[in-house]
């Protein structure tokens, strides 16, 4: 049954743009916030704001029984969780059912299966789905070398109990191989009271790619292209554009079938985001993980499908089937997204809480802004720092530089520091220009250069 | 006056005056001395032992929950407050709901409320129940005082920060 009035249950720029698709398809929309949030942009655009509670998210955003409990209070029959806070926590769907509330994203037992790492290796082993090569247990240093030969070198040796890096060795050849496995035994047993080791390839300089899916839940899955989110710190994306120009077609055909045949495997519903690891060098690609939400870069997926991405879930979530077919979907030209942080690029990106004095972003055509960001608007302390997302769409990648360029010139904002200068060096680079990255990019190349003409 | 039906009374007096566009008001009658003024500099009446002099908006009224606009929901709106909390004594201490839920006057159904209007009550006395998904939390007073009145219908939904009673302290 179509969704008649929707809960948001997030914050920030994306509350705005569900309450904003929420309109498109005349459907009412309540916003919940905290009480640090009664005075915010999608507050105002919504039909009706409820309180949850203090400022604390885990008092407010991230208070599952709260949300439904203020859902069903508000007369909702639909529940949108964004991204963040619990929209991938499956007790958030079923919770949502036992009030016969629609849920905007996969069903609770596919969020757990996703959520779990190993089980989603395995289902993705099961969907024909390429995995990073690696090993089962590895027992003796003979038995590294004879993985690593089989793997292809450079490998990682990693202990099973491990994490934080401990217990981690990077082999480029068999010597290595039997030396790294001594090394490492030693260090996790030391760690972790366990010396068991596994191994997979190691793969130094990869782009992560990730194919933006839609399921109606009975099989039928579609994917709106792939994007390219190589720009990271700290396992943070920055910058996000689709597609991938650094992948041949025939690699792309490849990694949007078994993304939709993973997704396709479960009956996926609503809207979902395969992620991969590119080996530009080897021209493969392996699985890492599924989304089971909306993700923060979308937007670059619908500039160059010309597709809304979140009416589609809305929709789907009231229970209609896909609104296109797969051979209606038309990719064209090249969109970036730079997410702009609230943060102090030269003081170690400090979260820059605070008022922004001035907001006077630019328009254009091929222009886009998802903010919830005006002048006199406040960004209070309690949350991640994103202002908002400036998306460009170009014919291709180089005109999309351009306008973002452009674009960036022309944004004022004042009364807190944002990266939008970083993003303009990041996109002036010529590493950047020549689309010579990789997820290690940022850190190890362009941020030290940054620093030293900062300083 | 007697205990009891003094609050109601001057909950009304304070509607109708804010309801005029009176800008004073000084009563006086046997032991009862009420002055209403909508100045917020105005003299405050120190004299006459009961005597609440009542300003039109004390500070409290400012944590009314800000936003609940064109409300489509069939419950009631969330902001029920009515004119009354934004008369209140001087000395009154509002009661808020620390978040959003359920709000319930007794313990269960049927059974007797935790308060009444008049009741006296000191800090950690239970007034109310907030519900949040069948889980019941106890609401408890952090000081002293008298209720005054009550804002909130019993099982309405209340907000975060929503004000729920009105305390005065002896």
């Amino acid at each position: 049954m179509a969704i008649k009035r929707l809960f948001v249950a997030n914050r920030g720029e994306i509350a705005l743009r569900i309450v904003r698709a929420a309109q498109a398809l005349n459907i009412e929309t309540v916003v919940a916030v905290s009480d640090a949030d009664r005075d915010t942009a999608a507050a105002r655009q919504a039909d009706r704001v409820v309180v949850l509670g203090p400022a604390s998210a885990a008092k407010s955003y991230l208070d599952p029984r709260l949300i439904v409990h203020a859902a069903k209070e508000s007369g909702c029959d639909g529940l949108h969780p964004g991204y963040g806070f619990l929209s991938e926590r499956a007790i958030l769907p079923r919770l949502c059912a036992e009030y016969g509330i629609a849920f905007v994203g996969p069903e609770p037992d596919v969020i757990d299966e996703l959520g779990d790492k190993l089980r989603a290796r395995a289902m993705a082993k099961a969907a024909g789905v390429p995995l990073v090569p690696g090993s089962d247990c590895v027992a003796t240093a003979a038995d590294a070398r004879r993985e690593g030969d089989r793997i292809g070198y450079p490998v990682l040796l990693k202990a099973s109990a491990g994490g934080g890096g401990r217990g981690m060795v990077i082999a480029n050849n068999g010597d290595e191989a039997e030396a790294g496995f001594h090394r490492a035994s030693a260090e996790a047993v030391a760690a972790f009271g366990d010396g068991t080791l596994f191994m997979e390839r190691f793969v130094p300089q990869a782009r992560h790619v990730e194919v933006q899916l839609m399921g109606d839940g009975h099989g039928q899955v579609i994917h709106f292209g792939e994007r390219d989110c190589s720009v990271q710190r700290r396992y943070q994306k920055l910058i996000e554009e689709a597609p991938c120009a650094a992948m041949p077609d025939h690699l792309r055909a490849k990694l949007h079938q078994s993304a939709v045949d993973l997704a396709a495997s479960v009956s996926y519903r609503n809207a979902g985001t395969a992620e991969f690891l590119f080996d530009v060098q080897r021209e493969e690609f392996y699985f890492i993980e599924v989304n089971a939400r909306i993700q923060v870069e979308h937007p670059v997926s619908e500039l160059i499908s010309g597709f809304d991405l979140v009416q589609e879930q809305i929709r789907i979530a009231g229970g209609a089937p896909l609104s296109v077919a797969q051979a209606d979907v038309v990719l064209s030209g090249h969109a970036i997204e730079c997410r702009i942080n609230a943060e102090d690029v030269h003081r170690d990106f400090l979260p820059s809480p605070g008022r922004i004095t001035r907001w006077e972003p630019p328009t254009g055509p091929g222009i886009r802004l998802d903010s919830h960001m005006a002048t006199g608007a406040m960004i209070p302390p309690f949350y991640d720092s994103m202002v908002g997302k400036l998306i460009v769409h170009g014919t291709d990648r180089l005109d999309a530089i351009a306008k973002l360029a452009d674009a960036i010139d022309r944004f004022v904002v004042a009364g807190v520091p944002t990266t939008l200068e970083l993003h303009r060096a990041i996109i002036a680079h010529p590493d950047f220009v020549a689309n010579r990255i990789h997820t290690r990019w940022l850190e190890q190349v362009f941020l030290p250069g940054f620093g030293r003409k900062a300083a | 006056m007697t205990e009891p039906l003094f609050p109601e009374a001057l909950k009304t007096l304070i509607e109708e005056f804010t309801r005029s566009g009176i800008r004073e008001l000084h009563i006086r009658k046997a032991e009862f001395e009420v002055y209403l003024s909508t100045e917020p500099s105005s003299a405050v009446l120190r004299h006459a032992a009961p005597a609440p002099s009542v300003s039109p908006a004390p500070a409290s009224a400012g944590s009314a929950p800000a936003a609940v606009q064109a409300a489509p929901a069939a419950t009631a709106p969330a902001a029920t407050a009515p004119a009354a909390a934004k008369a209140l004594p001087d000395n009154a201490v509002i009661v808020t709901a620390p978040n959003l839920g359920t709000f319930y006057r007794a313990p269960k159904p049927g059974a007797a409320n935790y308060v009444e209007i008049g009741s006296k009550i000191v800090a950690g006395d239970e007034l109310c129940l907030i519900e949040v998904m069948k889980l019941f939390t106890a609401l408890r007073a952090e000081t002293s005082g008298t209720v005054h009145s009550v804002l909130v219908e019993d099982g309405a939904m209340v907000e975060g920060g929503q004000p729920l009673f009105a305390l005065v302290s002896e």
